[in-house]
């Protein structure tokens, strides 16, 4: 083959075997790309790039490999650069062959200092875990002065720069908590950049609309209202739906505004003028509250006969503690959930299990999921390179608080889909099919937003939504066992005295309710 | 007498006609006369032809603006639904049937229609499916847009181009 392939086989030699170095690859986020369409009928037979039993053990041999390395302390030497220089320099430099080679030595080069960023993470954690400060913060340095060299604008330089950045934080400094604002814009971005909040939007709205069938008062808490984009669809289709629109009332729970403005009220009137334009009878109420478990239920006021739906998106993990301390904030929520008696609860959550006990084994899984996270971000293309600039933003501060926080201030404990399908099952809450529907419009909805890499999969009639067959994101709707509150039983009407609501009515010509309504800000708000 | 008048007039006419026959043979059968068959055309055309057809002349660009040319091509495209009269009073609230083609139902159709082939039922069923998927997006854009933004940014990811890999 001449100098060239006789070369590349012993630099390959030099790190480690072929098959060794494709699982290595794949765990650290370069997933093999499937060729061919997602074959949807085998909803459980999706394939990780790494086999989670086996995560500890593998950990456990790069670690006791890299005990030897670490030692030795010495940058990696860049063999190939010199090699190159001595063929390419007195030969014509427009010489393909040596170029395309060049590239790819440059390539196993990068894909080298990957996997040894990787594992200079995987060892930093478990030095933090082991509170060996001193060994943590001298690894990264080393790993800085590594990502100065590698290309940290894409793939595993990206991620590995944000999780040593993490860890950096973790070790010198406290995090410092977001203000609403910052995160409201972060979430924008978020949401236009990327489908996973559009699929979990859309999919819920499916989920409601099929369950809010034939009653005519309507009634939708959503645990965290943000601007909003998930209703503007919702009441599209309430209004298009035969028989006619029902009355709406969205109940919004979100936190205070610092700064003296009612955003939750803004949104709410942002909605009801929608409302209005479509002719569907809208009510708005604002909850505001730090943290959903001081929400208490006669705070949302559902009555009797009207049909309420649930709606948490990406909420429910933030209540959830570490394992050994109870009660958690959970329970009691669900407990009241359950009360309530919805129609349906529709919960989204990531499909990750960043809840472990042990440090280590967080970090191995986030370091998984957001590579595959932000793969898939640079493999759908976002417009504005600002847009994904800030919806990385938004990803690493979902890092940050896995990495950095511990106790309380860690909201960001994401449990995979079968434990929450055991917890809601636990509190009562009865499974609800998702339904080919809202199956045939999420794949719609990727078709759009990009051809290749998203697949949409159906796990026991919730829906997933993944890159590159790795689920990132879940779906689910459930609903209270009761017997079926008859759709026309509308006697009990929310009195008019209640100054909280916003009511604006478009087709009514009873003038009592706009008179106490719309009234102060400081009536409409109820501040924990 | 009454003969001679009549052979007089029917000369008149003789002498009118050639003439008349002229002026039509230079004016021809002009379209611009007829507006609403214009728009019946207009609406049977596809949504690029449109475009290109309000760039003809200022009486065009009229016609091409006019909300049911392009109820119709959203009407074509859909199965049922699109032009009842409750679908079309919402269309009208979040910003009409231009709008939405050009936001929504367009660029989705040229989404669907590249991405590999579909069978005939496929199509029929993403078509239908396609309706309330677009009013879906068309309604958060709407709600964009009453915040006074500019250029509100919900639907541009249907704007980026499609890779036909």
């Amino acid at each position: 083959m001449g100098p060239y392939g006789s070369d590349s086989t012993t630099i390959a030699s030099a790190a480690c075997s072929g098959p060794e170095m494709d699982a290595i690859l794949a765990g650290a986020g370069f997933g093999t790309r499937l060729s061919g369409p997602c074959n949807v009928t085998n909803a459980s037979d999706y394939s990780l790039p790494f086999n989670p039993s086996d995560l500890t053990t593998w950990v456990d041999s790069m670690l006791t490999d890299l005990t030897s390395a670490t030692t030795a302390n010495l940058p990696p030497q860049p063999i190939h650069a010199t090699w190159t220089n001595q063929i390419c320099s007195p030969l014509n430099p427009i010489d393909h062959a040596a170029s395309h080679v060049l590239m790819a030595q440059q390539r196993k080069e990068e894909e080298d200092s990957g996997i040894r960023l990787v594992h200079l993470l995987m060892t930093c954690a478990d030095a933090v875990q082991r509170d060996n400060t001193g060994l943590a913060a001298s690894l990264v340095d080393e790993m800085r002065v590594l990502l100065s060299r590698v290309n940290t604008l894409s793939g595993i330089g990206k991620v590995a720069g944000y999780f040593a950045d993490a860890l950096f934080r973790r070790i010198y400094t406290t995090e410092v908590p977001l203000s609403t604002s910052e995160y409201e814009v972060l979430y924008h971005q978020f949401y236009e950049s990327c489908p996973y909040l559009k699929f979990a939007h859309f999919t819920a709205n499916q989920a409601i609309l099929e369950a809010f069938e034939g009653y005519d008062r309507v009634h939708v808490i959503d645990f965290s209202l943000m601007q909003g984009l998930q209703w503007p669809a919702l009441i599209q289709a309430l209004a298009l739906r035969p028989g006619g629109p029902p009355f709406l009332r969205i109940t919004g729970i979100g936190p205070p505004s610092p700064d003296g403005r009612d955003a939750l009220r803004e949104v709410g009137f942002k909605l009801a003028e929608l409302a209005r334009s479509v002719r569907v009878r809208f009510a708005f109420r604002g909850v505001a509250a730090n943290r959903l478990d001081d929400v208490k239920p006669w705070m949302l006021q559902a009555t009797q006969g009207e049909a309420v739906a649930v709606n948490s998106v990406l909420q429910l993990h933030r209540l959830l503690t570490d394992p050994a301390t109870t009660p958690a904030p959970i329970d009691s929520v669900l407990e009241w959930i359950v009360g309530i008696r919805p129609k349906v609860v529709t919960v989204v959550e990531q499909e990750a299990d960043h809840n472990k006990p042990t440090f280590i084994d967080r970090f191995t899984e986030a370091l998984f999921y957001y590579s595959t996270m932000f793969d898939s971000l640079e493999g759908s293309r976002p417009q504005h390179q600002r847009q994904m600039a800030l919806a990385e933003v938004y990803l690493q501060k979902e890092i940050c608080n896995i990495v950095c926080c511990e106790g309380e201030n860690r909201v960001e404990r994401h449990e995979p889909l079968a434990q929450w399908q055991t917890r809601l099952a636990n509190a009562g809450l009865h499974p609800v099919h998702l339904g080919s529907n809202a199956f045939r419009q999420a794949s719609m909805l990727l078709t759009l937003f990009s051809d290749e890499g998203y697949c949409v999969e159906e796990v026991d009639g919730c829906l997933t939504l993944g890159w590159h067959s790795r689920p990132l994101i879940s779906a689910s709707a459930w609903r209270a066992p009761d017997a079926d509150v008859s759709p026309d039983d509308s006697s009990v009407i929310a009195s008019n005295s209640n100054n909280c609501n916003i009511i604006i009515n478009s087709n009514h010509n009873n003038n009592n309710n706009s008179s106490n309504n719309v009234s102060g800000s400081d009536d409409n708000r109820i501040s924990v | 007498m009454g003969a001679e008048q009549e052979q007089e007039q029917l000369e008149k006419e003789k002498e009118k006609e050639p003439d008349e026959n002229e002026d039509t043979m230079d004016r021809g059968y002009n379209l611009n006369d007829n507006v609403d068959i214009l728009a019946e055309i207009m609406a049977r055309l596809d949504g690029r032809s449109l475009g290109v057809a309000a760039c003809v002349c200022r009486l065009w660009s009229t016609v091409c603006k006019q909300d049911r040319v392009w109820e119709a091509l959203c009407d074509r495209h859909v199965i049922g639904g699109a032009g009842d009269p409750g679908t079309r009073s919402v269309v009208a609230a979040l910003g009409g049937y231009r709008r939405l083609y050009r936001l929504c139902l367009g660029p989705a159709l040229d989404r669907l229609t590249c991405s590999g082939e579909t069978t005939d039922s496929d199509k029929q069923g993403w078509a239908h499916l396609s309706l309330s998927l677009s009013l879906s997006l068309f309604s958060i854009d709407c709600y964009e847009r009453l915040e006074g933004k500019q250029r509100p940014a919900s639907l541009l990811f249907l704007c980026k181009p499609v890779n036909v890999a």
